[in-house]
């Protein structure tokens, strides 16, 4: 007998299940989300190797410099023979024993590494010695004689360019200029209804990162290799070589952990000096440290400028004319300083449009220390005069300060100083932005007693990221998948603890669709990474972020090809979200990334992909200083500093701070926050307490005993605000932070204090004797540094 | 050698047997800071922060007894404005719990903020030496010349003595908001007699009273006009330098300032 199948039993379960939906609300992109950081667990819990932990397990010999102790001199001696008789010591090596050029230096190649026949200013190095302990090596180095003919020392500007001062190179004192001429600027200042007039004086700043200088190095017949921290790794490869004389191949630099930079580490520190005793040494490991006092001897410097500005403008407030002149000191050799001072010129009116403009920048040579990239190089100086001479020209003029800006400000269409035509120009909704917030926030005020005054003062500032000026660059990066389900990002970019590791992470992770946990990143090994050039000029997110996105777009064709053979649709009808590709049309079905790669691989694919992004700028005009396009894109930030003023004892503090950046996109807003805060309690450092103070060619205040950094108190809560209009060029439409917090910081403090005051001031830092001195002229003294005696007194009118 | 006694007795007769040959070593603040810069290269080193008493603080007729190992951290809480607002200033929290009150009248730094206090408060110590036992002697008669002090190589500074009962203030410049080296500071106090005490930090070789101003503010009753002239005053009775810190000029001028304000905030109309 035939039995009737039983019927299938009833249920709510449809007959075909549709596949799973994997996300009822669409996953939050990686880019825009503020991931955790990929370095932050093993840094707060101090897994992370810096470059001094390299110390002293990994060392067999340890090495230290000889330095200088004239600021000026020929060396006539150098009697390496006491060291060696000193326990322990093993290798004293001077200029003789270099295989190489000898010569270090970003731009021109004017820096020995170890000095032949003249020091230029006491921190030039002179001699390597290794030794078995780090003791040893520096009473071997205490042991050389150096016998010197002291020559006369060029303490300051005026010093170098006095009618008989001593030539410093062949070429005498001047290293260079930079110039804009645009329309005719001294017609226009004779013709303006007003004229302000002021010379700034901005000091010598200290980059006082956290983690000194210190590296390994290591030759073993075959590579070079050296453990140091830097802020490009190729380069510093390049210039290693040729240094030391080895081919390039034969040397790899890998960066440690690293903490801080700021334009410190763009110029060579020891790491040629470790290299040397390694080549002398082979099969031996060879460590250098610095101490603090070291570090601050030995480095590269902010600029310290003079800058004379004039400004004319028309009765209703319309700029007119601007004319400036600035002295550079460049110190003793040239470091960064020719692009410092192109960038000093081409940022030199901001963002304002002015249509006769005057600029002569000149660079300096003197014998104090070497200045160099810092953080906003050239732009931070001239924003303290340009921003300064705006709020001057609003009280003479007895306009509101806000409504001069806004008058002026470049609106979208309209050209910078070097004739650039700003396609998006957003400074003006971000000074909107900061009034706004500043108007309708805040705490009640606290009543002051009447020898403390309050004020507030606003900065509005652009800055043209990259190197610009037809100067190369670009940046390369691979994105690949591994057999273990990893997305790898490889560059060789330096993260110094900005951030950059979960910028170029949350770029590819969210170009493919895969969660930022399953991102791993390979980075700043010239062995493993391809050049993605410095981690300097606002530039990373913009060139690097770039290539990171092509790269890992172009993988991204490979994995929709197979994901469409996995799911029957056109790869155009996939998406990759949360580790899935997903159908985008019907009843969305997925499979995941992790099969398709596991697929990929045994089709042959290789699922490594390598880009290039390179744009092009164009050299502004020797003689006229314009360009088309000096740099690649701009940005606007506008701050907001809130100061109380002590005008009996001179002290400042600031008691509300607001800032808006316009960054395009936040690619991580968490690490854009903290790329505003930290670059704002910088800016506050150098507007009130941060100076370098020179005696005699030496640093004076090399410790963080009177070397002054602000602390929690001296830093209120920062309001950020971050505006995101999309860059056309930018990866996800992003810009960049870098520089400009701390770019804008300091003349937001400035005019505060003039606010406050009513006098407006002209010299950094704003330390109470300094404020005190604004207030009472007659009572101020020369400053303590030498550099500044015969610098042309600041009398007010 | 380290010395690393638990009792004040043995410290004592280390110090009394080795007299300059052993360095005392309290807090530690400036002379590890000094260890590590290669300027201080001890034969001998008496650690006295494991001495069990050095922490007792004693309120006995209207006076605090200090022992020689109170810490700025301590000082804090003691209810002498003056010198808990000094203490207060130096440093950072880690300092403040290391740094001793004694160590900082042993290094006898020109800006010694807890001296400048003592000073201003008429403040007494105790210097001890095995054997031969104490002697006490106004803080005033302490210092004697750039950090040259009446301490002998034979002895320690064993004790403070602060009065209780006194109005005093304090108000010191430094160039940033916290960890600060003074520019200049001031103190002001006054016994409940109307007896005045006047002190700065950092305007002399070592922290300096102003004696003559002191007469002044003890012959008259306070008005704004004695204010004034006191303030103008004590300007010549400092001997400030320019140096990387600041000019004299300035340092000078803050002494009246800060004069000024102490004496007409906590001082003039009755407060505190």
């Amino acid at each position: 007998m035939a039995t009737t199948p039983a019927p299938p039993p009833v249920t709510d379960k449809p007959l075909i299940e549709p596949s799973p939906t994997p996300y009822a609300d669409p996953p939050p992109s990686p880019v825009g989300a503020s991931a955790r950081r990929l370095d932050g667990l093993e840094k707060v819990t101090g897994e992370a190797l810096y470059a001094a932990d390299f110390f002293p397990r990994e060392a067999d010999l340890f090495a230290t410099i000889l330095r200088s102790h004239e600021a000026h001199a020929e060396v006539l001696s150098i009697d390496t023979a006491p060291a060696m008789k000193v326990a322990g010591v093993v290798g004293v090596y001077t200029h003789v024993d270099v295989p190489g050029t000898n010569r270090q230096g970003l731009i021109k190649r004017d820096h020995p590494v170890l000095v032949e026949d003249r020091v230029r200013y006491k921190g030039d190095a002179l001699a390597v010695v290794v030794a078995t302990s780090e003791s040893a090596a520096h009473a071997g180095r205490d042991a050389i004689r150096v016998r010197y003919r002291p020559l006369p020392v060029v303490g300051s500007i005026d010093d170098a360019l006095a009618p008989k001062a001593p030539k410093l190179f062949p070429n005498g004192n001047v290293m260079g200029g930079k110039r804009i001429r645009k329309g005719d600027a001294d017609r226009a200042l004779a013709e303006a209804d007003v004229v302000v007039s002021e010379t700034f004086q901005t000091q010598t700043v200290d980059h006082a990162f956290l983690d000194v200088e210190a590296g390994i190095a290591r030759w073993d017949g075959r590579t070079l290799v050296i453990h140091a921290s830097g802020q490009w790794v190729h380069e510093e490869r390049r210039l290693i070589a040729l240094a030391l004389g080895l081919p390039i191949e034969q040397v790899r630099v890998i960066q440690p952990a690293t903490g801080g930079a700021f334009g410190g580490r763009e110029d060579l520190g020891m790491q040629v000096h470790v290299g040397l005793a390694a080549l002398k040494h082979p099969g031996k490991t060879i460590a250098l440290r610095y101490d603090r006092a070291e570090s601050m001897r030995a480095r590269h410097k902010r600029h310290a400028l003079r800058i004379h500005y004039t400004l004319g403008a028309r009765g209703d407030g319309t700029l007119t004319a601007a004319k400036v002149t600035v002295f550079s000191d460049e110190g003793a050799y040239a470091s960064t300083g020719p692009a410092v001072i192109r960038k000093a010129s081409s940022h030199a009116t901001g963002p304002y449009r002015v249509p006769n403009v005057h600029v002569d920048v000149y660079g300096v040579y003197t014998n104090n220390n070497p200045t160099g990239a810092m953080r906003g190089f050239g732009a931070c100086q001239l924003a303290v005069a340009y921003e300064g001479m705006i709020d001057r020209l609003a009280r003479k003029l007895g306009m509101d300060r806000v409504e001069l800006r806004r008058r002026n400000l470049v609106r979208s269409g309209d050209a910078v100083t070097t004739g650039q035509v700003i396609p998006l120009a957003t400074g003006v909704e971000c000074l909107d932005a900061v009034m706004d917030r500043f108007r309708n926030g805040g705490r009640p005020l606290e009543p002051l007693p009447p020898y403390r005054r309050r004020g507030w003062g606003v900065s509005t500032i652009c800055f043209g990221l990259g190197y610009g000026d037809g100067f190369p660059d670009a940046s390369r990066a691979g994105v690949r998948f591994t057999r273990d389900g990893f997305l790898e990002v490889l560059t060789g970019a330096v993260e110094y603890g900005q951030g950059l590791l979960n910028m170029v992470a949350q770029i590819a992770a969210a170009e493919l669709g895969m969660p930022i946990e399953k991102a791993r990143v390979i980075w700043a090994d010239t062995g493993r990474t391809l050049e993605s050039g410095s981690s300097s000029a606002t530039r990373q997110t913009y060139f690097t972020g770039n290539a990171v996105k092509r790269a890992a777009s172009e993988l991204k064709e490979e994995i929709l090809d197979i994901a469409g053979t996995h799911l029957h649709v056109h790869p155009h009808e996939i998406v990759l979200r949360d580790g899935l590709a997903v159908t985008r049309f019907g009843e969305p079905r997925s499979v995941p990334i992790a099969e398709l790669v596991a697929d990929g691989f045994n089709r042959g694919y290789e699922l490594s992909v390598k880009a290039l992004y390179k744009p092009a700028t164009l050299c502004e005009n020797f003689e006229t200083g314009q360009s088309p396009r000096a740099f690649i894109t701009y940005l606007f930030v506008s701050h907001l500093a809130q100061v109380v003023v002590d005008v009996e004892t001179g002290q400042v503090t600031v008691e509300r701070y607001i800032a808006c950046h316009d960054v395009g996109k936040a690619i991580n807003p968490q690490s854009v926050d903290g790329q505003i805060t930290g670059g704002v309690a910088q800016g506050i450092g150098m507007a009130l307490m941060e100076e370098v103070v020179m005696r005699e060619g030496r640093m004076a205040n090399a410790n963080f005993t009177d070397y002054i950094l602000p602390t929690f108190r001296d830093v209120p809560p920062v309001e950020t605000i971050i505006l995101e209009n999309q860059d056309p060029g930018g990866p996800f439409g992003a810009r960049g932070v870098g520089e400009p917090p701390l770019i804008a910081a300091v003349p937001a403090v400035l005019n505060a204090i003039h606010d406050a005051l009513g006098v407006a001031p002209h010299t950094t830092p704003c330390n109470p004797q300094r404020v005190w001195e604004l207030l009472h002229p007659e009572q101020a003294e020369p400053p303590a540094d030498i550099r500044f005696r015969t610098a042309p007194p600041h009398a007010r009118p | 050698m380290l010395y690393q006694p638990q009792i004040l007795e043995e410290a004592l007769t280390l110090k009394a047997d080795l007299g300059g040959d052993v360095d005392a070593l309290a807090g530690g603040t400036d002379l590890l800071v000094a260890l590590s810069r290669g300027q201080w290269r001890p034969k001998n080193v008496l650690d006295l922060s494991r001495v069990v008493e050095r922490s007792e603080i004693r309120k006995a007729d209207s006076r605090f007894s200090l022992a020689h190992g109170v810490t700025h951290a301590q000082l804090t809480r003691l209810p002498v404005r003056a010198l808990a607002e000094a203490a207060l200033s130096i440093g950072g929290p880690q300092i403040r719990n290391r740094g001793t009150l004694a160590g900082n009248l042993g290094t006898a730094s020109p800006a010694g903020d807890g001296c400048v206090a003592l000073l201003a408060l008429h403040a007494e110590m105790e210097l001890t030496r095995a054997g031969r036992g104490s002697r006490r002697l106004p803080v005033r008669d302490f210092f004697l010349d750039y950090r040259r002090t009446e301490l002998r190589p034979e002895e320690l500074i064993t004790r403070v003595v602060v009065p209780a009962d006194w109005t005093s203030a304090w108000h010191k410049i430094g160039k940033r908001g916290s960890v600060n080296i003074s520019v200049v500071c001031a103190a002001v106090a006054r016994s409940p007699q109307g007896r005045f005490g006047v002190a700065f930090g950092s305007v002399g070789p070592y922290p300096l009273t102003a004696p003559k101003t002191e007469a002044l503010l003890n012959a008259a009753a306070l008005t704004p006009e004695l204010i004034d002239e006191a303030a103008a005053m004590a300007q010549t009775e400092v001997s400030p330098i320019s140096d990387h810190r600041a000019s004299a000029a300035y340092r000078r001028a803050m002494c009246g300032t800060l004069l000024r304000r102490l004496l007409t905030e906590h001082f003039l109309n009755g407060r505190d």
